[in-house]
């Protein structure tokens, strides 16, 4: 049975081509703008979670700082609430051997002594709104010369600023993202309506023929949800599509911007699962915004 | 099988019927005539519950149609078949798509829904037109691939308004034949008509209007007086 009313829909949508072209535009843009929302989503939630992990906080120890003062500070720092996972130590001799691993002037490494680099604690905080408290008390530790704070961005040293930075990008990146996808859907829609409703319209007679000879008014408004769903699916599909080869296409660039922080997986595996679950749930979401809109096109125009 | 018990018609100030009372038996053929505007077709359209009466009772086949739900009223009307006077073929799809869209309504196979539309054009005699589209017919064929539409689902009971309205003599004789020869293999036929000439031919129950009332209703005989 659902399979004539597909049929139906698709005769449908074969004689006025240019409405239906219309409306699979206007549905492409809604879920090319989707995918790229959820992938900018999901590169900033990286982002932040790399920054939440990662040692953010070096402080860098006293030459003359004793083994013990060392692990007693290691000791406290590790029972501190505050910070989260593993506090590192790292040694003079660890410390130049990643000096030379990053440096791209062998010649640098081989006039320097070894223990020109000072020791240091690397670890990180469990909220980044800690950050500020946690650096200044390190401040005041007897060994401690000085304390960096890794998560910079935009140039701005300052802990609390980055923190500030991060979340509102991250805040303006949802607000500025879900608001535009709620327009896009609401004129996609909106969209749809007017198409199925001129579909009514010049399908009256017909409607009205099927009504007299015992048609159910489901057997009647079947096509044309059926008509709503095959334009929202079909957007959906293409949008994704452009959009995942969009950005396969960027991959290397986005790859060379963000450097370590690993917003693409490495395995792809792990990606096609990723832009699979994304494509399952557009498809989700096409056909519920297709049956919106080709319901309240029949509830507006078809009166049965 | 139908009955109209004082049944009354009015559109805002204007009265289609006024206390009609008719039966039409099972396997009967009846005629309803009379000039335009009388009430035939408010009465087609009564029974087919496209309308509701203002007052009084329709029966059909023991149901009062007055107590029919929206949810019915499908099924209820899937006992009928209609013969409507334009036609009301669907131009975008062949004939046997047309004849088959009663029982595509009832959820019948694509595979028998065309094994039976070959059944009822070759009934009506156009077993030979089944792919072919409503603007390759004649005016007579026409009509022939609607009465096979509404017969294709052996319904109790053939509405036909004003069949042969467009059609010249010799072809509308035809279709009267054709509607005659369903009502012998057992369905009852309700025909309105003010073909008075078929009406005398045909020697049918014959049931008269005038400004939407009965003037005569006769078992059988003819349409003007003896």
């Amino acid at each position: 049975m659902f399979k004539q009313h597909i049929s139906t829909a698709l005769v449908h949508i074969r004689r006025s081509p240019y409405q239906a072209i219309a409306a699979i535009a206007i549905m492409t843009l809604t879920f090319f703008a989707a995918t790229t929302f959820a992938l900018v989503a999901y590169v900033l939630s990286v982002t932040i979670n790399y920054f939440e992990t990662r040692p953010q906080i070096i402080a860098f120890l006293k030459n003359d700082a004793t083994p013990a003062e060392v692990s007693n500070l290691t000791q406290k720092t590790v029972q501190d609430t505050r910070v989260k996972g593993e506090v590192r130590y790292v040694s003079h001799e660890e410390a130049f051997r990643i000096f030379k691993d990053t440096t791209d002037n062998p010649l640098a490494t081989e006039l320097v002594p070894a223990d020109v680099l000072p020791a240091s604690l690397e670890f990180s905080v469990s909220d980044l709104s800690f950050a500020q408290e946690v650096i200044d008390e390190f401040k005041k530790e007897k060994i401690v010369e000085r304390v960096e704070f890794t998560g910079s961005l935009g140039g701005e040293a300052n802990a609390s600023q980055v923190i500030k930075n991060l979340q509102k990008v991250t805040s303006y990146t949802r607000i500025g993202g879900a608001t535009l996808l709620l327009f896009l859907s609401f004129t996609a829609i909106l969209t749809l309506l007017i198409v199925i409703g001129m579909r009514v319209s010049v399908r009256r007679e017909e409607i009205n023929v099927l009504t007299l000879m015992g048609a159910t008014p489901a057997f009647v408004r079947l096509p044309f949800l059926f008509e709503g769903i095959i334009y929202a699916a079909a957007g959906a599909f293409s949008g994704f599509l452009i959009a995942t080869l969009l950005i396969l296409y960027l991959i290397p660039n986005i790859k060379f911007y963000f450097g370590e922080i690993p917003v693409i997986p490495e395995q792809i595996l792990d990606i096609g699962l990723y832009f699979g679950a994304l494509l399952l749930i557009e498809i989700v979401a096409a056909i519920v915004v297709g049956l919106a809109g080709a319901w309240f096109a029949i509830s507006r125009y078809l009166k049965i | 099988m139908i009955t109209f018990k004082n049944v009354t018609k009015r559109f805002g100030l204007i009265t289609a019927l006024t206390e009609v009372s008719l039966g039409v038996e099972k396997g009967d053929f009846a005629f309803i005539t009379g000039p335009s505007g009388s009430g035939k077709t408010t009465i087609i359209r009564l029974i087919l519950r496209d309308l509701t009466p203002t007052s009084g009772e329709i029966i059909f086949a023991d149901r009062n149609l007055a107590k029919l739900d929206k949810s019915q009223l499908p099924f209820y009307r899937r006992q009928i078949g209609c013969v409507f006077q334009d036609l009301k073929l669907l131009g975008d799809r062949t004939i046997g798509e047309n004849i088959a869209l009663t029982l595509a309504i009832s959820g019948v196979s694509q595979e028998r829904q065309r094994i039976r539309a070959k059944e009822a054009l070759s009934y009506v005699g156009l077993d030979t037109r089944i792919d072919s589209f409503p603007s390759q017919l004649a005016g007579g064929e026409l009509q022939r691939a609607v009465i096979a539409r509404s017969i294709i689902h052996d319904p109790k009971l053939i509405l036909a308004d004003e069949p042969t309205g467009n059609l010249d003599p010799g072809t509308a004789w035809e279709i009267v034949q054709l509607l005659a020869k369903i009502n012998k293999d057992g369905t009852t036929v309700l025909m309105a008509t003010h073909n008075r000439e078929i009406v005398d031919k045909m020697k049918k129950h014959v049931i008269e209007l005038k400004k939407g009332k009965i003037v005569r209703d006769r078992e059988s005989g003819k349409y003007e007086n003896d």
